[in-house]
């Protein structure tokens, strides 16, 4: 690793980003957005002063790239040690493990984000299509640049939104501030805008978005299905109680009559069937996770 | 050549043992920072005001107290929010939360009892 003095703005962003080499995507954008936003600060406060000569003090008040970096690995390991939903304990048998998805609170949260996933997924599938047909449509008039801007930057603030969802539902690291615009006032405006339509984030931020609909009708309706299934089933000796006889009705066709004395039998059915879906919930949920994380943050 | 890698040695103790101390008092002093502020404050304004009590920037450096500012908004003794700026993108202002105080009142009484246990200790060990 290149220990040398950085002499730009650009040069010590680089060399943190190396020395954070390996740390979540998530951390690494974070660290990197403070890190310009305090060296673009001092820029800023001394107009008298070049950028070399600010960088050459910057390792004894802003601290040096590997300085930075392991404050952000020390601090990020205790947060999330604090934060993190407790593990439910590792069962031996085999059975024990199937079921003690029950006392995972990461399976229930995953449930919920499953429900909500269907909802979100409509609205930035909706957001996507609409926005992007209106800046291909409006692209001839005067105003379909603009416009086309506006509403790749909303995908990036519906990014961070997302990114908060997921973290608090999925426990997945995603950053909490955008990536840096770096220095953008100074330089020409056709400059930025082709930075936009060259960022391979804009684009797999879109492809993410709509690909949450699709994967939200999935979450959707595994959620529906089993869910209704599996309560109907653990309930059916109440629903016994009511109406004394119940069939199945498959396709019109009343299969079978069961007698009361066997339906616990489809209670103890019925909760193996919840705990397959909080089974699906977490794996569901751990595909949405590293699916956002993959999409939405930039490679570290 | 000896004394070189001996006088390293030292410097990297003294490293080690100055970041150990302030593992522990970075959150004391950025509580104490904000409770001290009479507007909010966003990050850069924050690592300045450090350095305007003094020693502040040789004991601790300023890129490591954001981190820190983050994990004491996740534990809500600090609130926050995004205002536009002029000179760049939107900056977060944080303001110290009601539990914040509490939270800095009881750190304070910690500290100066810490304080004042160390320093009848370091008495006693140097006549």
């Amino acid at each position: 690793m290149s220990n040398s003095v950085p002499r730009s703005i650009q040069e010590y962003l680089d060399q943190l980003r190396a020395e954070l080499a390996g740390a979540d995507p998530a951390l690494i954008q974070d660290a990197l957005y403070d890190a310009e936003e305090y060296l673009r600060g001092e820029l800023h406060a001394h107009p008298d002063k070049s950028e070399e000569q600010i960088l050459a003090a910057i390792a004894t008040t802003y601290g040096a790239p590997e300085e930075v970096a392991e404050a952000y690995r020390n601090t990020e390991a205790k947060v999330q040690l604090a934060l993190r939903t407790p593990r439910p304990r590792k069962r031996e048998s085999l059975i024990g493990r199937f079921f003690s998805v029950y006392a995972d609170p990461r399976a229930y949260t995953s449930l919920l984000f499953m429900l909500l996933a269907f909802v979100t997924g409509i609205f930035y599938f909706v957001w996507a299509i609409t926005g992007t047909a209106l800046s291909i449509g409006l692209m001839v008039l005067i105003i379909g640049l603009p416009f086309c801007l506006l509403f790749l930057s909303s995908t990036r603030l519906l990014s961070l939104v997302e990114g908060r969802i997921v973290e608090v539902l999925l426990g997945v690291r995603m950053p909490r501030r955008p990536v840096h615009p770096g220095n953008g006032n100074s330089r020409p405006l056709m400059e930025r805008v082709k930075e936009v339509f060259t960022d391979p984030r804009t684009w797999s931020t879109l492809f993410y978005m709509v690909l949450k609909l699709p994967l939200g009708i999935v979450d959707f309706v595994i959620f529906v299905f089993l869910g209704s299934l599996s309560l109907s089933l653990i309930f059916m000796p109440i629903e016994m109680g009511f109406s004394h006889d119940i069939w199945f009705d498959i396709g019109g066709y009343d299969v079978f009559n069961v007698p009361w004395i066997v339906t616990p039998i489809f209670t103890v059915l019925g909760i193996v069937l919840l705990a397959v879906l909080m089974h699906l919930a977490r794996g569901m949920g751990w595909l949405h996770g590293h699916l956002a994380k993959a999409l939405l943050v930039k490679a570290g | 050549m000896a004394t070189e890698t001996e006088d390293e040695a030292l410097q990297g103790q003294q490293r080690k043992f100055q970041k150990e101390l302030n593992a522990g008092i970075v959150s004391l002093v950025l509580l104490s920072i904000m409770a001290g502020a009479r507007e909010p404050l966003y990050g850069y304004q924050i690592a300045k005001q450090m350095e305007h009590e003094g020693i502040g920037t040789a004991i601790m450096k300023q890129g490591t107290l954001y981190p820190v500012l983050r994990s004491l908004c996740a534990a809500g003794l600090l609130d926050s929010k995004v205002e536009p700026s002029v000179s760049g993108p939107p900056r977060r202002y944080y303001h110290i939360t009601e539990a914040g105080q509490t939270v800095l009142a009881q750190w304070k009484n910690a500290w100066v009892t810490t304080r004042d246990f160390v320093d009848a200790i370091l008495r006693g060990s140097t006549p």
